[in-house]
C-alpha cells in the first residue's frame, strides 16, 4: 500500500507487507494472516495489527506501524530516560536529552524517539541540523504513545 | 427486594458474613512484550512497589505508587495491563490455547482478550463481540497498545454469535452481570433483585448461544463479578439440566461453588465451580464447562 510506504520513506525506511493481507475498513488500514483472512467477514470493526489511518489525504500511523519501521534500517534517535518521560508528556525533545541517533540528523526529516531499552515512543520532525549546537528544541513530538491516555479523554 | 439489609441477609443465608472491603490493585505483565523480571526491575525503579500475586502465573498486587499505573511507559508500551486479580483467573483455565479458534462473546474494555492473546502467544484467532458500539473504541485501544495481532473485534450481541458461521475451541463467556459492592459504592442502593434476574436471563440466552458454537471437544470458561446465585451456580444448574454441559474440575484461587441455595439443592458437580467472596479481590464466580459425553 502506498500510503504506508510512503510514511516508512520519510524515516528513510522500506517497508514491505503483503498487500493481500492489508485489509481497509473505511479510511483505516489492518495487516493480517491467513488465519484471520480465512475467517474474516466485511462487517468487522477491528482486526490483526492496526497500521493506521488516512484523514484528508494524509496519512496517521498506529504504534504498531512505527514499531515495525523501528524494526528496520531507518532514522532513529535514543533518548535518556528524563526525555523519554518528558516526549511522552507530549514535548519536544532538547539536543542534551538526546543519547543516540541513527540516520538522518538533517534538519525537517522524520525520526522515530527511542527509549533506553530500544522501544519505539513515538516520532517527531528534526527541527535543525542535530549536529549543531543550540538551546532550542531539536526534535518536534509528532505523536508519542502518552496518545493513548489523551485518546480515553 | 433490594437495598443493603436485603442483599446482606442473603449473603448470610449463602454462609458469608459481609464485611465492608477494598480490593487491591492489580497488573498482569504481558509474557509476549516482556521479560516477567526485566519489567518488574523496571517497575521498582520507578518507586512503585509490587508483590507477586500467588495464585496468579503472571499478576502482581501494587503495594504502592506515588503516581497511577496507568501512566508509565511500560504501561503505554503494553508490557503490563492493569487488570483486578480475579479477573485475571478465567483465561488461563482454558486448556492449550495455542492455535485455537476462541470466542471472547463479551470482550469490552478487553482485559481478558488481551490476556487470551498473551497466552495464546498470538497464535490462532480470537473473535472479540460486544454488543455496546462505544467500548469498541477501548477494546481496540487496548489491543493497538498491547500489539495483538490475532483478533477480530466485531460489534454483535453474544446471543447472535452463531450468524459468524464458526464453530469455536474456546469460548470465554465473562457475562454482563449486576457487579458486586466491592467494586461499587452505591451498589446496594443502585440494585434491586428484578436486575439480578434480568441479569440471570440474559446469560443463559449467551450460555445457549455458547453452547451450539461450541465444538464438540470444546471448552467454555463461565464467569460473572456478581455475587448472586441466579447469575452463577443457579445458571450453570440451568445449563446443566439444558444445554448438555457438564462442569469440569478447575483448580484456581476461589471457595467450591454452593450446592445449597436457599434450600434448593443443585447437582453436586457445581461444586467444581469457584466462588470468591470480597476481600483481597473483588467478589467472583468461575467455572469450566464441556459438552457432557454421553450427549455427542
Amino acid at each position: 500500500m502506498k500510503q504506508i510506504k510512503d510514511f516508512a520513506k520519510q524515516f528513510g525506511a522500506r517497508i514491505s507487507l503483503d498487500e493481500s493481507l492489508i485489509v481497509r475498513k473505511e479510511n483505516r488500514y489492518f495487516f493480517i494472516n491467513e488465519k484471520l483472512k480465512k475467517l474474516i467477514t466485511r462487517d468487522f470493526f477491528f482486526v490483526g495489527t492496526y497500521l493506521g489511518k488516512t484523514k484528508n489525504g494524509k496519512f496517521f500511523p498506529s504504534f504498531n506501524l512505527l514499531s515495525m519501521i523501528a524494526e528496520k534500517k531507518a532514522n532513529k534517535t535514543i533518548v535518556d530516560s528524563k526525555t523519554a518521560w518528558l516526549f511522552i508528556c507530549g514535548r519536544d525533545i532538547f539536543k542534551q536529552g538526546i543519547m543516540k541517533v541513527i540516520g538522518s540528523k538533517r534538519k525537517g526529516d522524520y525520526t522515530l524517539i527511542l527509549n533506553q531499552h530500544g522501544e519505539c515512543l513515538g516520532f517527531g520532525r528534526i527541527l535543525h541540523n542535530l549536529d549543531e549546537k543550540r538551546g532550542k528544541a531539536a526534535i518536534e513530538n509528532i505523536l508519542d504513545v502518552g496518545d493513548f491516555l489523551r485518546r480515553e479523554k | 427486594m433490594s437495598g443493603k439489609e436485603f442483599f446482606v441477609s442473603r449473603y448470610e443465608k449463602l454462609g458469608w458474613k459481609y464485611e465492608n472491603v477494598k480490593p487491591k490493585q492489580a497488573i498482569r505483565i504481558n509474557m509476549t512484550n516482556a521479560e516477567e523480571d526485566d519489567i518488574i526491575k523496571r517497575l521498582k525503579s520507578l518507586g512503585i512497589k509490587l508483590e507477586k500475586i500467588s495464585f496468579l502465573e503472571n499478576g502482581y498486587w501494587v503495594c504502592h505508587s506515588e503516581f497511577s499505573v496507568g501512566a508509565t511507559s511500560e504501561y503505554l508500551l503494553g508490557l503490563y495491563s492493569i487488570q483486578e486479580a480475579a479477573a485475571q483467573i478465567p483465561a488461563p483455565l482454558f486448556t492449550d490455547l495455542k492455535d485455537k479458534t476462541v470466542l471472547d462473546a463479551c470482550a469490552a474494555p478487553g482485559g481478558k482478550t488481551v490476556q487470551l492473546a498473551d497466552l495464546m502467544q498470538n497464535t490462532g484467532a480470537i473473535i472479540a463481540l460486544d454488543v455496546r458500539r462505544q467500548r469498541l473504541t477501548a477494546l481496540s485501544n487496548q489491543l493497538e497498545r498491547c500489539h495483538v495481532k490475532n483478533t477480530i473485534v466485531y460489534h454483535m450481541d453474544a446471543r447472535q454469535a452463531s450468524r459468524l458461521k464458526l464453530r469455536f475451541d474456546r469460548i470465554l463467556l465473562d457475562v454482563p452481570c449486576s457487579g458486586n459492592f466491592a467494586t461499587d459504592k452505591e451498589w446496594f442502593s443502585r440494585r434491586t433483585i428484578k436486575d439480578v434476574e434480568k441479569n440471570a436471563k440474559l446469560q443463559r440466552e449467551i450460555l445457549a448461544e455458547a453452547a451450539e458454537i461450541l465444538k464438540d471437544d470444546g471448552e467454555i470458561v463461565y464467569s460473572t463479578c456478581s455475587l448472586e446465585p441466579e447469575e452463577n451456580e443457579l445458571n450453570i444448574e440451568w445449563a446443566i439440566e439444558n444445554l448438555n454441559l457438564q462442569v469440569e474440575k478447575i483448580n484456581c484461587y476461589g471457595e467450591k461453588a454452593l450446592t445449597n441455595i436457599f434450600g434448593k439443592q443443585l447437582d453436586i458437580s457445581i461444586e467444581n465451580c469457584k466462588r470468591i467472596w470480597p476481600g483481597q479481590t473483588q467478589g467472583f464466580f468461575v467455572c469450566k464447562l464441556k459438552k457432557r459425553v454421553d450427549a455427542l
